[in-house]
């Protein structure tokens, strides 16, 4: 115990804090400013200096630890001196043009100035001129209100990792520039606009569009983008998102954003929205009225069930609706079509790998906190880059590193490379290999704890000489003795599995193996999630063969608490997953679908095969809030309400039920409202007035949720394993080794997940539309070389079933014959060029072995992204 | 006295190794590596050696903290970032005596148990880089330096880092910041480098003088050498001296010798026996004496005494000629140049005090503006993260106090009564 004395109070500590802090926590303000809680001491403003006793100079209280007996002064007449001399330092070479400065209100230096400072300035010379920067189209610098806290440059180096912009030149010349020059070459996480005390670094998407008093709402939500689930705090003038901002100690992201967190939220307010239902007539959508659309949906789905029977109706839900949302298109698939024909993109990966893996570890074996990263010794990646995928939980792997715990990959991880990894890049198709040879390995070093007899029995079962793989897989010895000595040595390890490996093949048996790892060196798994509520969509039970609180559907003693719930029977077989709804659209088994909030036509390998399956259907209806691809081929368009009009929950990937609140008004329906609609319409009423009354349905009818209420989710307290039930694993394995592909072509398309998108919602933001414009096809210098192509050259990439021509980006950051392109922008999406098998266990698709022909075409001419078609604002 | 730290430079060869070990060079390493680690720090204990970087704090007491930290390695770095204007001490050792300074090192690194060294040298000595590397080559080849010391087993690596000009990485934690590759800022202390320095190790830095005191130390022994000049920080000094002088160069004399017995008996008096003005003892940093306040004994201990400070020994004689109202002025515009920017204090206010300075020098000074100095510097003083501030506030309060009817005469007359 620590007892100091500070203004003649004394303060208890348990451990020694700084002065700061142990003022602070006692109530005493101590001015600062280059302090911030979330980055690293500095002490460079000099405001927060305290007189302490037995001690000559004056101290920083930021800076200073506390020792027991310590006697502290914060308010003498010196102290209100020295403050009042920091500030007028401060202004002398400021432009004080506070009428001007957006800042002006939310300012620290003006706060602190009206507070402490000098009422007059005694500067009689020529103050510095630094011009205004509007060089980058995000990122405004004003370098003559800086007042040098480097708290941007702690932030983007020291918890950004970003290391994009630093303090230029020096003494009264210090300013903060990128290193890129004018314009930034970074991840725009927009962190160092969140930690600028003064209006030097801006954003320009409000730019002189608001003060801050002038913001009429201020509404603590969750991040509509991916499976981390930041909260953030979105800021309203007239019923407009003026700008979204973190908040400091919110659980998941503690202050931090993401490019796509804190820009991309332009899509709600774009004039693209659809406003009024749409009906096809005559081959063409036309405008219509609720009645009519909810009518012409009724009817023709009531046509088709009773013509071809409940299993020829499908309906794709969406992980970027709510929980009640989901929760409420399921039950209508069930009770009111009869069917289990619901299903997801997250079939595209996340959920086969949870699955298989739940099955092995139990039920919420991969809901794991995402803080709980930085804090582990060893961090092992494997199939995808989650800075970009879930950029704010790559910071947490970033932060392991910087204290010290290694990070491993399997291939390279560009968004890690200044971290120190450890990377293993083995051959093309090498990695089951690989994987085989870690099992191997580990096994001889770990013992087996005979704790779970299936997976054990699979583990003793596999291998392989050490010796082979390090031939095959093309690797060092050192390299791979090393990466076991980590794993095996590892007190604390996180296993992070991304998406790339399970749309590879045989994904199950490499699932499997990474099983068998996590399970020899102890360790949690972390499954990338690339959608808000993927994992919530899930727990809803939109999925083919899982009922609300992931219970099997075969099991019949489950299934009759649903069936008691609902007053229904329910088929007692799984339904179609996605790919199966697909393909019997096109076989004719399915003549309807229901899509909610999905754009399957652009979402799905094989695109032109979606389209001609879709098209092949008798009745098709959208309910989104574009007209996607996918809206375009319907036969009626529902417009819904966006995350941001409405109220309900989202379940991030670590499972925290988290509140969306309603940040604007917006005429229309959410998307459970239309569905119950419907569902009323053919006769099944859904007692629902608000999204409050679908969750206490669902923590009725779902046995994970049970009892669990907003209240409680407002509290934090909605946390895994919640007050429910989750089933035990040790289910019986099975898994599919793949057909072995091997390098047969020259170059290989590759899915690219670029920080600056998802799915096709960020093209209507033009913020983000701003960072990355175009479909680019990302190719490795030695490609480039090969093709003898630059920056800005155009390739033709054609498979099998379609062909592309895309401009040339070339990315110092990785080597090899992959070709990446991204999946977000209209009819350049990578989806239209890959076929696809289906993992017999996952039912995910495997993408990994997708050969390419590549052409030198004319040269690209760069896109203005101000006459964007896909950006109205 | 005999000379310790000039020794045979006279000698135009005296750089190479041969001429070194010719008048006894690198005999000290034998006999330290017959001693332990501990009774090398009690010898320096003994000798009373204080820091010659300016701050004089004693030698021994910041190896004794280095060497009680438990982790390792251990770095040594020597500071030759001799930056502080008039300071050229240091610079005959670095170019004339290179193996003693390397000779010192290792005896330190093998007190210390570190086994790497660096030598961060000022980027404006090209110069000594050259001699320095060719010096620390001789050294390796002759096992003085590398895994096997004079065939002891002992360990010590040493190179050269040369930094890029600028003034604060004479700072030890900002030379630790610049050594690493980051920005010349100094670091917060606590921790200080011997516990968490080079690469968040122990790390000891020593200046150049005092590092190439060891040799002398174990030679002829801690009680011995603490008879040397000042009983309360003994030893032989350099002190260099530039300015109205008529033999202006680097004396090494007993510390402790007075300014009086420096300026007049050492380099012969006052250039063209025009009259003494003011003297700048320690180096610009320090503050000004006036001509009566020069019979003070140059060291540590005694110079706080008489209202200044031994600093690094930098001598600058000014005489009747000089407007020292220019010379504060060119002061505080090395000052400002010389910020590092990190603290508003000293960013913001050095420039301030030169831009008062320099209307007052060009004849646009104002009524109040030495009221403005004197309250801007003390706004300064005391309150910035490292002593650069502390540096050029009190140059202003000094030059002030002590020819304040100066300054007064500029801004009245609007001209220099001495320079016209």
């Amino acid at each position: 115990m620590i007892t100091v004395t500070i203004n003649e109070k004394e303060i208890t500590l348990e451990k020694p804090i700084t002065v700061l802090e142990a003022a602070r926590s006692a109530g005493i303000s101590i001015p600062t400013l280059c302090y911030h809680p979330a980055l690293e001491r500095y002490g460079g403003c000099r405001l927060c200096l305290v007189e302490v006793e037995k001690m000559p100079r004056l101290q920083t209280a930021c800076t200073l630890m506390t020792a027991d007996g310590m006697i502290v002064r914060t308010e003498t007449d010196a102290i209100a001196g020295v403050r009042r001399g920091i500030l007028e330092f401060l202004l002398i070479n400021h432009p004080l043009d506070c009428p001007y400065c957006d800042k002006a209100g939310e300012c620290e230096l003006q706060d602190l100035v009206e507070k402490y400072g000098p009422t007059t300035g005694r500067f009689k010379e020529k103050k510095r001129k630094m011009p205004e920067s509007l060089e980058d189209a995000i990122i405004v610098r004003n370098m003559e209100r800086c007042i040098v806290c480097t708290r941007c440059v702690r932030m983007c180096e020291g918890v950004q990792g970003a290391s994009a912009i630093a303090v230029m030149e020096r003494g009264g010349h210090s300013h903060i520039e990128p290193f890129s020059g004018g314009k930034y070459d970074c991840e725009y996480c927009g962190n160092c606009i969140s930690v600028c005390p003064v209006g030097a670094i801006m954003s320009r998407m409000h730019r002189h569009s608001y003060r801050p008093w002038q913001m009429t709402d201020q509404v603590e939500t969750i991040c509509p983008y991916c499976g981390v689930g930041c909260t953030v705090t979105a800021q309203v003038r007239d019923d407009a998102i003026k700008r979204i901002i973190p908040k400091l100690g919110s659980p998941v992201n503690n202050g931090l954003l993401c490019s796509r967190g804190r820009f991309g939220y332009e899509f709600v307010g774009n004039r693209d929205r659809l406003t009024r239902p749409l009906i096809r007539k005559n081959g063409v959508l036309e405008e219509s009225t609720w009645e009519e659309a909810i009518h012409r949906v009724t009817q023709k789905l009531g046509e088709i069930k009773e013509k071809y029977g409940s299993s020829s109706v499908a309906g794709i839900a969406s992980p970027r609706c709510t929980n009640e949302d989901n929760y409420v298109f399921q039950k209508f698939m069930r009770v009111t079509i009869g069917t289990h024909n619901i299903d997801s993109t997250a079939r595209t990966g996340y959920a086969g790998a949870q699955q298989f893996i739940e099955n092995i570890f139990g039920q919420g074996a991969t809901a794991n906190i995402i803080s709980g990263i930085s804090r582990s010794d060893v961090v092992f990646v494997v199939g995808g880059d989650p800075t970009t995928v879930n950029p704010i939980l790559g910071l947490q792997i970033r932060a392991c590193s910087r204290k010290g715990g290694a990070v491993l990959t399997l291939g390279k991880v560009s968004g890690l490379r200044y971290f120190s990894p450890h990377a293993l890049d083995p051959a093309s198709f090498t990695e089951t290999v690989l994987l085989e040879g870690i099992v191997t390995e580990l096994k001889n070093r770990k013992e087996l704890s005979g704790s779970h007899s299936s997976l054990e029995s699979n583990i003793k079962d596999i291998a392989v000489s050490v010796e082979d793989v390090i031939k095959e897989c093309k690797i060092r010895e050192d390299d791979f003795h090393s990466f076991i000595t980590l794993l095996s040595e590892a007190s604390n390890p996180v296993l992070i599995i991304g998406k790339e490996i399970i749309q590879s093949n045989g994904a199950s048996y490499k699932l499997l193996l990474l099983s068998a790892i996590n399970y020899l060196i102890n360790g949690r798994i972390y499954l990338l999630s690339e959608r808000a509520n993927e994992q919530g969509l899930l727990d809803m039970g939109c999925a083919s063969d899982l009922l609300p609180g992931s219970r099997p559907v075969e099991v019949a003693e489950l299934r009759r608490r649903y069936e008691r719930a609902w007053h229904v029977t329910l088929p007692d077989k799984p339904g179609l997953t996605l790919f199966e709804m697909i393909h019997g659209a096109k076989e004719g088994s399915v003549r309807a679908m229901y899509v909610m909030g999905e754009n399957p036509l652009f979402n799905l390998p094989n695109s032109e095969n979606v389209k001609e399956a879709l098209g092949n259907l008798d009745f098709l209806v959208v309910q989104d809030l574009f007209m996607t691809e996918t809206a375009e081929s319907a036969d009626v368009v529902l417009p819904a309400l966006s995350w941001a009009e409405k109220e309900g929950t989202f379940t991030n990937m670590e499972r925290r039920i988290q509140k969306l609140r309603k940040v604007i008004s917006r005429a229309g329906k959410e998307d459970w409202r239309i569905i119950s609609d419907v569902s009323g319409n053919m006769g099944v009423s859904f007692p629902y007035d608000s999204a409050e009354d679908v969750f206490a349905e669902i923590s009725k009818v779902s046995p994970l949720h049970r009892d669990l209420t907003y209240d409680d989710i407002e509290e934090g307290e909605a946390l895994w394993p919640f007050k429910g039930e989750p089933l035990r694993g040790g289910m019986e394995i099975s898994c599919n080794k793949g057909d072995g592909a091997t390098e047969s072509g020259k170059y290989f398309l590759a899915i690219d997940r670029p920080l600056f998108h998802s799915g096709t919602l960020s093209r209507k933001s033009s913020a983000l539309m701003r960072l990355c414009p175009e479909a680019v096809a990302r190719i490795s210098s030695t490609t480039a070389a090969e093709l003898s192509v630059t920056d800005g050259d155009s390739i033709r990439i054609s498979t099998r079933i379609g062909s592309l021509s895309l401009p040339v980006f070339i990315d110092e950051a990785y080597d090899g014959s992959l070709i990446k392109v991204s999946n977000n922008f209209r009819g350049k999406g990578v989806f239209s060029l890959m076929e696809y098998s289906l993992d017999p266990v996952l039912k995910s698709p495997c993408m990994d072995n997708v050969i390419i022909e590549i052409e030198k075409s004319d040269r690209h001419v760069q896109r203005d992204p101000k006459n964007d078609s896909e950006v109205k604002k | 006295m005999e000379k310790v730290l000039l020794k045979n430079i006279e000698n135009t060869n005296s750089a190479d190794i041969t001429e070194y070990q010719k008048i006894g060079g690198y005999a000290s390493i034998a006999k330290a590596l017959e001693k332990e680690r501990k009774d090398i720090i009690e010898e320096v204990k003994k000798a009373g050696l204080r820091g010659r970087g300016g701050a004089g704090f004693p030698a021994a007491m910041k190896w004794t903290f280095a060497s009680g930290d438990p982790k390792f390695p251990k770095y040594l770095v020597c500071n030759a970032d001799e930056g502080e204007p008039g300071t050229f001490k240091d610079r005959p050792i670095l170019e004339k005596n290179p193996h003693l300074l390397i000779e010192g090192m290792v005896i330190s690194g093998y007190a210390l148990n570190a086994e790497y060294g660096f030598i961060y040298l000022r980027g404006e000595y090209p110069d000594a880089k050259h001699i320095l590397e060719r010096a620390i080559a001789q050294a390796y080849d002759r096992n003085f330096l590398g895994d096997d010391i004079a065939g002891k087993g002992i360990v010590f690596h040493l190179s050269v880092h040369q930094g890029a000009g600028a003034y604060i990485c004479g700072e030890e934690t900002a030379l630790i910041e610049s050594l690493e590759g980051d920005r010349g800022q100094p670091r917060i202390k606590p921790p200080f480098p011997v516990n968490v320095g080079v690469w968040s190790k122990p790390t000891i830095v020593n200046n150049v003088e005092t590092l190439s005191n060891l040799p002398y130390i174990i030679e002829i022994g801690g009680e011995a050498y603490s008879k040397i000049g000042s009983p309360e920080c003994p030893g032989p000094k350099l002190y260099c001296v530039s300015g109205h002088i008529e033999k202006p160069g680097v004396y090494e004399l007993p510390m402790g010798t007075s300014l009086r017995e420096i300026i007049y008996t050492h380099c012969g008096g006052i250039k063209g026996g025009k009259q003494l003005k003011a003297v700048i003892p320690g180096g610009i940093s320090t503050p000004v004496l006036p001509p009566d306040k020069i019979d003070c004994p140059m060291d540590f201990v005694n110079m706080p005494k008489h209202g200044s400070m031994l600093g690094s020994g930098a001598v600058i004689v000014m005489d009747e000629t000089v407007c020292l109202v220019k010379v504060c002025y060119r002061a505080l515009k090395f000052f400002e140049h010389e910020s590092c920017g990190k603290c508003t204090p000293c960013r913001e206010g050095t420039g301030w005090l030169r831009s008062i300075l320099e209307r007052i020098e060009h004849g646009e000074g104002q009524e109040g503006d030495i009221d403005l100095l004197l309250s801007v510097s003390s706004n300064i003083l005391g309150k910035t993260f490292c002593p650069l501030g502390d540096g050029a506030a009190s140059v202003v309060q000094n030059f002030i106090k002590h020819f304040r009817p100066e300054f007064e005469g500029h801004i009245t007359a609007k001209t220099c009564a001495v320079e016209g």
